[in-house]
Order: structure tokens, then sequence, then C-alpha cells
């Protein structure tokens, strides 16, 4: 056991001198995760900005802009009171989405049937935002245009009667039965056919997964990629430099170097998925309890394809040519696997060959855990063969050791 | 204790080591002699299990390599050719990963650590990386990783190729330092002056086959008193020998290690004195001689007696 925890902190304090290696499996990872992300995900639910100004002041033009806050609105719409002067200055220097001017008299001219005009100016810099007030302020003045039509006498009266003072109990019970007799009259014409809408939400078990998430596995399969294809190097490191001679002449030594730079290779692999996931989670809200589960399955992942790289180094005429074919190897690998694209975003058949890869593997499940409901998704099958998949790896490349490798 | 007997390594049709056999004893120094290619890297990779051997047996300490591996290993010390080093772990850091390899821990490590500093003179550079030393410091740490765990058999592989002449001899102090302490040393060299500085005994390998073996001084008695005599000109093939071989009567132990249309290669006693006679006879065989170089009697000469003898085969 001395010389496998001797083993573990040579290549740990050798590998970490090399910082440059770990700003690069972690840096490119992290910067295409940013880049993906930020292209597919746009943060959220936009809001915008809109400017009124309200110079009627009356009743009415404060329904107009209390409108625009009303349930659903008000999360996408906010409302902002201003004057003219300023309104004007702020929609030309681009700070709101719109900018509304409800010029006095509104109310009288609505109320008399005379007309009026809204102003309007929109941000040409944005397109949606602009759209959507232009569209609802459009709505507004249709909603007034029909009530105006079915009680507009009824809400001259009230205004009038408000004017004089306060109505009395008999006129607003009188107004009141009026306009209750006009809505129950045109209702009866409006209602459409009774049809029965069943409304189907998606049960609480399947949450609808952030499609700016699925990017995640990938992207940590990414940095694992490359520290592992990295620290598989590191055998034709030590055969050049000859201490795997050295090695393979002393006693009982073989097993505890090889174990050895697995487990170094797993603490790399640990702190390389702990920074990508810890930035995947946050930027995402993952639950927390699935953390766990997602670095092990990860780390664990990393340190079979260290093996397996490390097995196809050895088994290669030299170093350049081992160095060569397992970096040229991982750019497929990360293509069909998962890392640029979603194993769901690819074409079918694309994905089913990604899936059997052995990061698409990983990617696949990490996906699993990461969608799924309840952490610890991943099935004992997965756990068995990623686990099967390492110490073959490890086995494979420890034969190699013994058969040659070793000598220079 | 290290004992090869009729050690065969073969790839293919090539033999790379032929039947060969020898005994290094404890507290001495065995030199393991031949030019490059002549099979003795191969010989110790056998020894120290890097490579399986065709036929033969070796022990190490009275155990089999093959059979008792594990026990066989844990008594060898190897000091390869090349550095075997991690350049970027301290010097100390890598004697101590060297002596848990072999089972060391504890305050036994820490002490032989201390000592193996002390001995091959890096003690206040222990802290430091190896890859910011000297060539000759590289060496003496290299020298200390393989008798860190203190071996019963030290194998040596060519330790002084490209070593410049100070660091050499303390590398030599340091391998007789750890012979005194009582180990076997089984030391591989094309340098003959190096084996017969310090070697006990020697063997001498060419095309992976057992040559001589004995001390130097048994060595230097099969040479008797012959110097080696190189000439180089014009030799024609049949005339050169005829010419040669007449002159025996007068030189009884004059004999041709190896002759080529340009060089001649002879061997004989008082050689000094017998050039005018050579010249003449050579001169008469229609060749001429262009340059001499006369070797008096050594390991050297030795070598080029017993390989001569080799290629007239």
């Amino acid at each position: 056991m001395d010389f496998l925890f001797a083993s573990v902190r040579k290549d740990l304090s050798r590998w970490t001198q090399d910082r440059v290696a770990l700003l690069t499996w972690l840096g490119i990872p992290l910067l295409i995760g940013t880049l993906i992300t930020s292209l597919v995900d746009n943060g959220g639910t936009p809001t915008g900005v809109l400017l009124v100004a309200d110079e009627d002041g009356t009743f009415f033009s404060g329904a107009v802009v209390g409108a625009f806050s009303q349930e659903q609105l008000g999360d996408l719409i906010i409302v902002e009171q201003v004057s003219g002067e300023e309104g004007e200055l702020r929609i030309n220097d681009g700070e709101a989405s719109g900018f509304l001017t409800i010029p006095e008299g509104f109310q009288d001219a609505f109320l008399n049937e005379t007309p009026v005009t809204l102003t309007l100016k929109t941000n040409p810099a944005q397109t949606i935002l602009p759209g959507i007030i232009e569209d609802i302020t459009e709505i507004l003045l249709d909603a007034g245009f029909y009530a105006q039509r079915l009680i507009g006498p009824e809400i001259k009266s009230i205004m009038d009667a408000s004017e004089d003072g306060t109505p009395s109990d008999a006129f607003i019970a009188g107004i009141s039965v009026t306009i209750s007799n006009k809505i129950e009259t045109i209702t009866n014409k409006l209602t459409p056919l009774a049809l029965e809408v069943e409304i189907v939400e998606p049960p609480p078990s399947e949450p609808v997964p952030d499609y700016a998430l699925l990017f995640l596995p990938g992207i940590a399969l990414m940095a694992v990629l490359f520290a592992a294809n990295s620290l598989a190097a590191d055998y034709w490191v030590e055969r050049e430099k000859g201490t795997l001679r050295r090695l393979v002449s002393a006693p009982n030594a073989l097993m505890s170097f090889v174990t050895g730079k697995a487990v170094a290779a797993l603490c790399v692999m640990v702190a390389v998925t702990v920074l990508v996931l810890l930035a995947g989670f946050s930027y995402h809200g993952v639950g927390w309890s699935k953390f766990l589960p997602s670095l092990l399955w990860v780390a664990l992942g990393g340190v079979g394809l260290f093996a397996w790289f490390a097995a196809i180094q050895m088994l290669l005429p030299n170093q350049k040519g081992a160095n060569l074919i397992t970096t040229i190897l991982i750019f497929p690998l990360m293509m069909v696997g998962g890392s640029f694209f979603p194993l769901a975003a690819l074409p079918e058949w694309i994905g089913s060959v990604g899936r059997l890869t052995p990061n698409g593997f990983i990617v696949d499940r990490l996906s699993v855990e990461l969608t799924a409901t309840n952490a610890w998704s991943i099935d004992i099958g997965s756990w068995m063969t990623s686990i099967a998949i390492t110490v073959s790896g490890l086995a494979v490349g420890a034969l190699r050791l013994r058969t040659g490798f070793a000598r220079r | 204790m290290l004992v090869v007997e009729h050690l065969v390594k073969q790839y293919g049709d090539f033999m790379a080591v032929d039947d060969v056999s020898f005994e290094a004893k404890t507290g001495a120094i065995f030199g393991l002699l031949g030019p490059n290619g002549a099979g003795k890297s191969t010989a110790i990779n056998c020894i120290s299990g890097l490579l399986a051997p065709t036929a033969g047996r070796i022990t190490v300490s009275g155990h089999d390599v093959i059979k008792e591996g594990k026990a066989a290993r844990r008594s060898l010390g190897i000091v390869p050719q090349e550095l075997a080093l991690y350049e970027d772990l301290p010097a100390v850091e890598n004697l101590r990963y060297w002596g848990k390899a072999y089972g060391m821990r504890g305050k036994e490590l820490e002490d032989r650590v201390a000592t193996v500093l002390e001995h091959i003179g890096l003690v206040d550079r222990a802290r430091d990386l190896p890859k910011e030393f000297s060539g000759g410091m590289k060496r003496r740490l290299n020298f200390g990783c393989g008798v860190v765990h203190e071996p019963k058999v030290l194998l040596l592989d060519e330790p002084t190729v490209g070593v410049d002449p100070q660091s050499r001899i303390k590398l030599f102090e340091l391998v007789e330092a750890v012979r005194d302490e009582g180990a076997c040393v089984l030391y591989t060299t094309h340098y003959m002056e190096e084996a017969e500085r310090f070697c006990d005994s020697l063997a001498i390998i060419d095309r992976g086959k057992l040559i001589a073996t004995g001390t130097v001084a048994e060595l230097k008695a099969q040479l008797g008193a012959r110097d080696a005599l190189q000439l180089s000109g014009v030799f024609p093939a049949d005339t050169t020998r005829n010419a040669i071989d007449a002159l025996s009567s007068d030189m009884p132990d004059l004999e041709i290690l190896s002759q080529a249309d340009d060089s001649l290669l002879l061997t004989l006693s008082s050689a000094s004195h017998h050039l005018p006679k050579i010249f003449a006879a050579i001169s008469g065989a229609g060749g001429s001689v262009s340059e001499t170089s006369l070797r008096s009697p050594n390991l050297e000469t030795l070598f080029l007696l017993l390989t001569g003898s080799e290629l007239r085969k």
C-alpha cells in the first residue's frame, strides 16, 4: 500500500506542475459550453420596459396604463410612467421597448365617440417585445371601442353623475341593472357552442427538460476526454525516462504502479468534473442531490477513458504516433458522443452510434441523471459496465507493460 | 551471488545470447565486457526479468529469476545505462519512491535515504529537482536510486557512457563502496580500461557468445606476452598470408587475427623487434605498409585476439 500511495503522490505532484494542461482541459470545454449555452438559452423570460406619458390623467387613461400590468402581461412588460419629454429622450436612447403617449382629452373623446390618437413609438433595435406592446395596445383599443358601442351611454351617465357629486344608490342600482341586462343579452349571442375542454398538463414527475441543460453532459465529457488523453501519454513519458524499466525490475511494484496511476487520474478527473459540474449545476439550477452521482459517474468514466487511451497508446510503436492517434480519435468521439451536440439532437442513427461510444455512453446516462426527477437514476447495469470498461482497460495496460512496453 | 547457467536468448533465427555461463561472487565486481551489440544488455535484461530467457537458468542470491521472480528481484538493484529518474520530483523523493518500490518504509527507509544522499554527495541538493542538476549529479542520483534498497546483487549497465571524467571517478568510488558493503556487482562495459581497473573477475562476450572468463590476471595469462600489431596499407590476399606464414619459423607465436585488402592485424611477442622482417615479407608479397600501430598486452589486446579468432572462423 505504501508504494501505491507513493505512486499516487508522485503522479499528482508531477501532473499538477503542468498548469497549462489543466487550464486547457477546463478552459476549452467551458468556453465552448458558454458559447453554446448562450446561443441556445437566452436566459429565461424576456422583459421589456414600456414608458407611458399619461397626459390625460383620467380614469380611462389610467385603465389603459393598468391593463399592461395585468396578470402574465405584468411579467413580460414593466410599465413606467414618465413625462412626454423624458419618454422621448429614453426611447431615443434605446432604454425601453416602447413609449406610449395618451393625449389629454382621451377620456372625453372616448365617451363622446370623437377621434383620438394614441402615439406608440417602438424601439427599432428590438423585435419581439415592441411587437407584443403594439398588439396589446391595438387589442385594448378594440376592446374600448366595443365597450363604448355596448355600454357607452351608461358609462357617460356614470361619469356625468360623478362630476355632479356622489351618485345616489338608486342611480347606481339602475345603471348596474341596465349594464347587466345588456351583457346578458349579448352573452347569449356571443357564447359559442358548449365544448368540454380537458386540459392535460404534463405530470409533475416529468418536467420539461431545459434544452441548454442537455449540453452539460457533453461539455463535462469534453473536459474529461482532454484530461484522459493527456494523462494517458504519461506511460510513454515514463518509458522514455527509463523509469518503467526500473519499475518492472522491482518486486510487486507493477500493479501498485498501474493502480496508482488510475487513482491519480481519478483525482484529476474529480477535480476537473467538480469545476465543470459546479458551473453547470449553478447555471441550470439542477438539484444538488444529483451532484454526487453525476460527479462519480463522470469521474469513473474519465478513468475508463484514461485506461483505454493508455492501453491504445502503449500498443503503438512510438510516442509521437501514440499521441497523434488518440488525439485524432477524440474529435470524432466528441462529435458523435454528444459533446458538440446533444445526443437527442443528432440524427437517430448517429445518436444510436454515439451512445455506443464510451463517451457517448457516459453522456447518455449523465443526461438521464440530470433530467430525471430523482437523484441516482443511472441504473446499476450502467455502473457495472463502466467499472468493467475501466478495469479491463487497466488490465490491458498492465499486460502491455509486462510484455515489453517497459523496455526501450 | 549471481549465477548464470547456459543462458540463451533467441529472436527468430538471431541468437542474441548463446549459451553464456558465468558466476559473479558476493563482495566482488564482475565485469561483463563486449562491444556494442555483443549481447551484454540482453543478458542484463534476462537477469533483471525484463526478458524471458529462451533457455538456461539464472539465480540471484539462490532464487531462480523465473520460478522465484519476486524473491530474485527483491535482491536485485539496477543502474541502467540511461538516466531513469523523475526529473520533476525532488532528489529525495526519487530515492524514497524507489525505496518504497522495493518494500522499504518508515525509519528504515528514511535512514537509508539519508545515507545514500550522503554517499552520492547530494545532501545539500536533496530538495531540488533533478532537472536543475548537472549531468554528473543526475548520474549520481541515478546510481543512488539503484542502490537505495541495499541490493545484494547490483547490475550496472554501461554506467559511464557519456559521463565526464570527474563523474566517472566518483561513480567508480560508489561502485567500489557498494562492493565493499558486501554486494555482488555485475558491471557491463565496453571500456576495457575500466574493467581492468576495478573488476575482480571478467567475462568477455561477443556476438552472443562467451569467449573468455576469469580474473584479469588469468585472462592476461591467456594472452601471454604477445603484442597486437595493427597495420594499414595494401595487402594482397593470398600472397600476404603465405608470406606471413613463412615467418613462423622465426616467430612461432605469430598469428594473423584479421586480414583485409587494406588492413592486417597480427599478434606476436616482442613485435617491435620483428618489424623489419614483417615489413620485408609484406613488401615481397607485393604489399605495402602505410601506418603501424603496436599495442602491448592488455585486455584490449586480449579482446582483439579473441574476437579476431572468432572472425577467422
